[in-house]
């Protein structure tokens, strides 16, 4: 059963993976990160993101049509995805049957990266934290 | 270690003294005016503070453990400082979901011990939480975090106020469409309760229940109900941090008129 560092070093195990850590969206706090952090600076990466994850959380815009979240405590979105020239950053929120506010960022490198199985395999392990 | 006073005693400000405890690798749980800081081997693993729900009203409150496995857990690994462990081993919650909740109670305490940094009280050394430790974190990380959070409230809505005094809506603001946990706190708003008492309502956190309340605020649709008092350090009148076993006697009696 995987705690908040062997969730991150199985991310770290996906090809092309630089860096990856949990971050409370509100808060800006990383409670967790291994490898890189992108900048440099884990801390100011994690409170730059978490602004970010917290304007998509809070949008009524991107939130699904007709209120079809799955559940009323959780942010209407799942993973947000930034594309650079070199990189891809992955950020899959962490939904949690407690009060949490956390996302799981991902940082690939863009030449050896796959995109599509990260997203796959971010959502599992973000389940996979909370539920076992 | 020689007679006399302790390194930490002579520092003016919890933060500073448990950066001397951490600096000699201590153990044991230091207490500042709004709370507890629990140190391993110069590294924190709890916080707890009367104006923070603690892990179990987070983890219970919420529906993720049913109050009947969690004092389970607390009977049968409180004596041996292993109730987190417990937890996890029962099958009551998994490593992942107790830590994320873990850190987030001990962040949340931990801001409201820091954030007001007055003079240590005093040090119990050996002293061992009995939830065992869940995952620790260096002391400079927490006050680091306390001071930054501090600032995130100023730079959202200058108002210390907010975070202490009963809380009213404005009358006549309407509220739209706010984000989810917004619009929870804002129904909860009655003229009555504190931030603290919101939070512990909603088996929320309380330091991200002062961040929605701030940007309420700063929206123009909460205000304190009575002008925050003319001191340096408002204290809120009913939630004076005592001593630990008041607190947990205080606990204890509420968790039976829940049942």
């Amino acid at each position: 059963m995987p705690g908040i560092d062997e969730s991150l070093l199985e991310a770290m195990r996906l090809p092309g993976a630089r860096g990856a850590s949990l971050v409370d969206w509100i808060s800006g706090l990383a409670l967790g990160a291994v490898g890189d952090a992108p900048g440099g600076d884990l801390e100011a990466t994690a409170a730059e993101t978490a602004e970010l994850a917290r304007h998509v959380a809070e949008s009524g815009s991107l939130a699904p049509a007709g209120g079809t979240a799955p559940r009323d405590d959780e942010p209407p979105v799942e993973d947000m995805i930034v594309t650079t020239a070199d990189s891809y950053h992955l950020l899959r929120f962490v939904s949690t049957p407690f009060d949490s506010t956390v996302f799981l960022h991902l940082w690939l490198d863009r030449n050896d990266g796959n995109l599509a199985l990260a997203r796959i395999r971010l959502a599992e392990m973000a389940d996979r934290l909370v539920l076992g | 270690m020689t007679a006399g006073t302790p390194a930490w005693a002579t520092h003016a400000t919890t933060s500073a003294a448990l950066g001397a405890l951490a600096a000699e690798g201590a153990t044991g749980a230091l207490s500042g005016e709004r709370g507890i800081v629990y140190l391993s081997e110069g590294r924190v693993v709890h916080a707890e503070s009367a104006f923070a729900p603690d892990l179990a009203t987070l983890l219970t409150r919420s529906g993720a453990v049913a109050p009947d496995g969690w004092w389970e857990a607390v009977d049968e690994g409180g004596r041996h400082h292993r109730v987190g462990r417990g937890l996890v081993d029962s099958g009551r919650v998994t490593a992942g979901a107790l830590e994320v909740c873990h850190l987030g109670a001990l962040f949340d305490a931990a801001y409201f011990v820091l954030a007001h940094d007055t003079r240590p009280r005093r040090f119990r050394p050996g002293a061992v939480h009995w939830l065992g430790t869940v995952r620790s974190v260096p002391v400079d990380v927490v006050v680091r975090e306390s001071r930054r959070r501090r600032a995130l409230l100023e730079r959202i809505w200058p108002d210390p106020g907010i975070d202490t005094a009963p809380l009213v809506r404005v009358a006549d603001a309407g509220s739209g469409d706010l984000p989810l946990r917004r619009g929870r706190t804002l129904a909860l708003v009655d003229g009555v309760r504190t931030a603290a008492d919101i939070a512990a309502a909603l088996a929320c956190r309380t330091y991200h229940t002062l961040v929605e309340l701030r940007r309420l605020a700063a929206d123009g649709l909460v205000t304190a109900a009575q002008p925050a008092p003319a001191r340096d350090r408002p204290g809120p009148g009913a939630a004076v941090w005592d001593d630990p076993d008041t607190a947990l006697l205080r606990r204890l009696r509420d968790a039976l008129e829940a049942l």
